[in-house]
């Protein structure tokens, strides 16, 4: 099985690269034009639907930083797709590299169950679990910085920080009450 | 005027919309010049509808001629209901030689032969196209001229396009056509829809198509970042292969616009989480309907983005495929049978 | 009523205890497991209102309430298609002033409709009447009375034998309520949170701006998820056996361009059939009591979209399920539901008083 791993190959000298995965390939373009855009660094976006990734651009590939899932709540195959690509990542990513974008969250019509399977599995996995509104262009430019954020930690650019580091601080956690069906 | 073609011809003109009213009414021709000029035709519909009745009280106008007028109209905007589409097959040896005359003749005189009381008119369009209306009555009753039915027929193709027209009547047009077109037989197509120009176009491939290549020249990006070297897709190759694979089963470009498909399914359940009901016998009847304001564009972005498997399954790709969109799938046939009776929605 | 047990996953046993920290008496102490005792010293509050829907349920007893309820209210409720909304806790309000408020929400919308306020399309020249009544026998339980109203209006020149109609109607009602969640509410307060309106939007809002400021209550549209309409699909196909559902119509909607809408309809008995094939073995098909478990309801909307696959390689999860309907009822996500046999109101209402109930802000 071609697993994606983080530390086969050479990083570049103030580069970052970032592989967005989204089912539906919408968020993912806008989210890169505007990531693109940063000017600290020289930041690499890929793009794909799902994994496993294609071998024949293995060679091309830089080393990837970061893994953002891009679910969208409204979709139960959104979620789905997530779940069936992370077994293609080696787990070495799932020490900080690694991050769920969710959006539609606030939506009435997306059933509770839904949004606490992804918390659970963004918990699982000790990965951050950030909420993005793909709406307008001010929530995909506020999704974009947070994603900068914690890239360039994983890219290793900002000195006494490291993924596993931010990972710890930022990693989603269960309320309490997940379990909690009903009042008692 | 009578009665009738007083009311016909105000639905007519309240029909027509406003900037085409005096264009029409030229075409029409049975108003002269200075009559056109004494109209203002910047007041009301209903104003309108008064001066153009004293007209053509005035020019002695009869229902007959109204329903020129209709025809010129409906000719222009044909999208007023549901077209069905049909289909003749089994042509004589006298078939492609019928020519515009012979056919009106004959339809005529084989209509009135199998009904009393009904009034034709046919005229033939600039792109080959014949245009029939007719108006019904019965044995006792004079032609109803405020619901007639339309039918488009090209004569050098088998299909014929029906809107209007009453299951009691079909028989008697379908035998009239059958008559004159010198075909043994006329058949339900399966395909109805809002647009007529969008069944023709469909029936006849009139639409950009796709045909799949063994050494496809590598499509450009339809993204717009291509530009940007920073930002790479991963897995472009197989999304130009689905939108390929898209386009070749439903074309490119506009596509002809379809409002609806319906698949009535009547085959087993089978699921192998599901043990019970596999090894049921009897069929899983359900009906599925696939509505859109484009049917065909909705299907190809469907499949072109993952959604709808590809290669595009049969059963999606048989409504261009086959330009129809009404099927019954049953477990013995794969694909569809066409001799069912069709219920006219 | 039996409550219906929590999820499968057994709840681990409570081992602490913590205070609901506020300054009115507190009526009830919850118990939540906390990993050492940090969660006490932040000071969580303790959630009243649950987080989701119970998993399982109680198949619907077909019950035949005609007896119960006045069949005229019933005749109303059956064959109209209601907009739900959610009402929070209504302070001060009483059931036996109806009457009174009655002619406060008369002379409520008479009085905005001369400040101009509410504009109708058939002419201000109506002369509108509230009238409030009780919808007694839905209750069940602890539950309050279901209150009915409705207004009545005829144009303001008629004479005086032409009837009035009806021209708008509404209930606020509460069946089979979480009885923890309704005995904590403090005192003076009566919890009816499911709301349903029929008639043109300027009435509506006029009689929920007047509850607003009479019991202090906000109102919030009630949107029935996708959880929510499996569960009422699985509860009326349960149905089929006692009263013929005719069909099972499901609509989705796929979001590619132009956005593609496929309507499901499965007959009503091969539905059935499926339905009892996903029911456990273990579970007595004959017992009408026997509780549902939200695996099966998920299992037979997965083999109903699995067939689909089957023949069109198109995955209905991509998409949105809007609208499921029966010859039973239906209910669509917007918020509208209809209940056409009365014998399946309770349990249907049961379900979207839950739905609202979870909408509670607090």
């Amino acid at each position: 099985m071609s697993l994606l791993k983080p530390f086969s190959k050479l990083p570049n000298i103030n580069t970052a690269s970032i592989l967005l995965v989204e089912s539906e390939e919408h968020l993912q373009q806008s989210l890169a034009d505007v990531l693109v855009e940063e000017s600290s660094i020289t930041v690499n976006v890929r793009l794909a639907k799902s994994l496993p990734l294609p071998k024949e651009n293995d060679k091309d590939r830089p080393r990837i930083d970061l893994v953002v899932f891009i679910i969208n709540l409204s979709s139960e195959q959104s979620f789905i797709s997530a779940e069936a690509s992370l077994k293609y990542l080696d787990p070495g990513y799932f020490l900080g590299k690694v991050c769920f974008m969710v959006t539609s969250a606030r939506s009435a019509a997306v059933p509770t169950e839904r949004m606490d399977a992804v918390r659970k599995l963004a918990a699982s996995l000790h990965s951050p679990l950030l909420f993005a509104e793909h709406q307008t262009s001010e929530g995909v430019a506020a999704a974009a910085e947070r994603l900068l954020g914690i890239l360039k930690v994983s890219a290793g650019v900002v000195p006494m920080t490291t993924a596993l580091y931010l990972s710890n601080l930022t990693r989603c956690t269960l309320p309490t009450d997940i379990e909690q069906p009903s009042f008692d | 005027m009578n009665d009738p073609g007083k009311c016909l011809l105000k639905r007519v003109i309240r029909r027509i919309p406003a900037n085409m009213l005096k264009t029409t009414l030229s075409h029409w021709g049975r108003v002269s010049d200075a009559q056109l000029q004494s109209v203002d035709f910047t007041t009301s519909k209903w104003a309108l509808t008064e001066k153009l009745l004293n007209i053509c009280e005035e020019n002695e106008l009869t229902v007959k001629h109204v329903t020129e007028l209709e025809m010129i109209h409906v000719i222009d905007y044909p999208n007023l209901g549901m077209w069905y589409a049909f289909q003749l097959f089994d042509p004589d040896d006298a078939a492609p030689s019928v020519d515009m005359t012979q056919f009106k003749e004959q339809f005529k005189f084989h209509l009135s032969k199998l009904m009393r009381n009904v009034s034709v008119k046919i005229k033939k369009h600039t792109d080959e196209a014949i245009w029939i209306r007719v108006a019904w009555g019965d044995g006792f009753s004079r032609p109803n001229h405020m619901k007639p039915t339309y039918v488009v027929h090209h004569l050098q193709s088998s299909y014929v396009f029906v809107t209007r027209l009453t299951s009691k009547l079909k028989p008697l047009l379908s035998q009239a056509l059958v008559l004159s077109t010198r075909y043994q037989g006329i058949k339900d197509a399966n395909l109805s829809g809002r647009n007529l120009a969008a069944l023709r176009n469909l029936l006849m491939r009139q639409y950009q198509q796709v045909f799949s290549t063994k050494f496809s020249t590598p499509l450009a990006e339809k993204s717009e970042n291509i530009s940007n070297p920073q930002i790479e897709r991963e897995q472009a190759e197989s999304a130009t292969k689905r939108h390929q694979m898209a386009c070749e089963a439903f074309g490119d470009g506009v596509l002809p616009q379809l409002q609806s498909a319906v698949y009535k399914l009547e085959t087993k359940f089978r699921d192998h989480n599901n043990k019970t009901m596999t090894d049921r016998e009897e069929p899983f009847k359900c009906i599925v309907k696939f509505t859109s304001t484009n049917l065909l564009e909705s299907l190809r972005h469907c499949a072109s983005s993952g959604i709808a498997s590809t290669p595009v399954t049969p059963l999606l790709s048989s409504v261009p495929v086959k330009g129809r969109n009404y099927f019954v799938i049953t477990d013995n046939v794969p694909g569809s049978s066409s001799q069912t009776n069709r219920p006219q929605k | 009523m039996d409550r219906a047990t929590t999820s499968a996953a057994s709840t681990p046993h409570r081992s602490a205890l913590v205070k609901r920290r506020s300054k009115s008496k507190s009526h009830r102490q919850s118990y939540r497991s906390c990993s050492g005792g940090a969660a006490s010293r932040i000071g969580l509050t303790p959630a009243l209102t649950a987080r989701r829907l119970n998993t399982s349920r109680k198949a619907p007893k077909s019950l035949n309430i005609t007896e119960r309820v006045n069949a005229e209210h019933l005749a109303l409720l059956v064959k109209t298609k209601w907009k739900l909304c959610y009402a929070t806790p209504l302070y001060q309000f009483r059931h036996t002033m109806l009457k009174s408020y009655a002619r406060q929400l008369s002379a409520f919308i008479v009085a905005e409709k001369q400040r101009g306020l509410a504009v109708e399309v058939e002419g201000a020249q109506n002369h509108f009447r509230a009238s409030f009544s009780v919808l007694q026998g839905l209750a069940e339980a602890d539950d309050p009375e279901t209150i009915l109203i409705q207004i009545h209006s005829k144009p303001l020149f008629s004479s005086s034998e032409e009837p009035q109609r009806c021209v708008w109607s509404g209930w606020l009602s509460c069946i089979n309520g979480n009885l923890d969640y309704l005995h904590s509410l403090p005192q003076g307060f009566t919890c009816l949170p499911l709301f349903g309106s029929s008639g043109t939007e300027v009435l509506t809002t006029l009689v929920k701006s007047w509850c607003q400021k009479t019991f202090d209550c906000s109102f919030g549209p009630l949107e029935i998820n996708y959880t929510s309409l499996q569960w009422f699909m699985a509860l009326l196909t349960n149905c089929h056996t006692e009263s013929n559902i005719q069909h099972l119509k499901m609509i989705w909607s796929i979001p590619v361009e132009p956005p593609l809408q496929v309507a499901f309809t499965v007959s009503p008995q091969d539905a059935w059939e499926l339905w009892s094939s996903v029911r456990t073995a273990t579970r007595d098909l004959a017992d009408p009591g026997g509780c549902i478990d939200f695996e099966e309801v998920e299992r037979f909307t997965q083999g109903l979209k699995s067939h689909f696959y089957r023949h069109f390689r198109l995955d209905l999860s991509a998409g949105s399920l809007k609208e499921v309907s029966t010859a039973l009822g239906g209910a669509s996500i917007n918020g509208r539901v209809k209940i056409s046999n009365s014998r399946y109101m309770i349990t249907t209402l049961a379900l979207l008083t839950e739905c609202a109930l979870l909408k509670m802000p607090i």
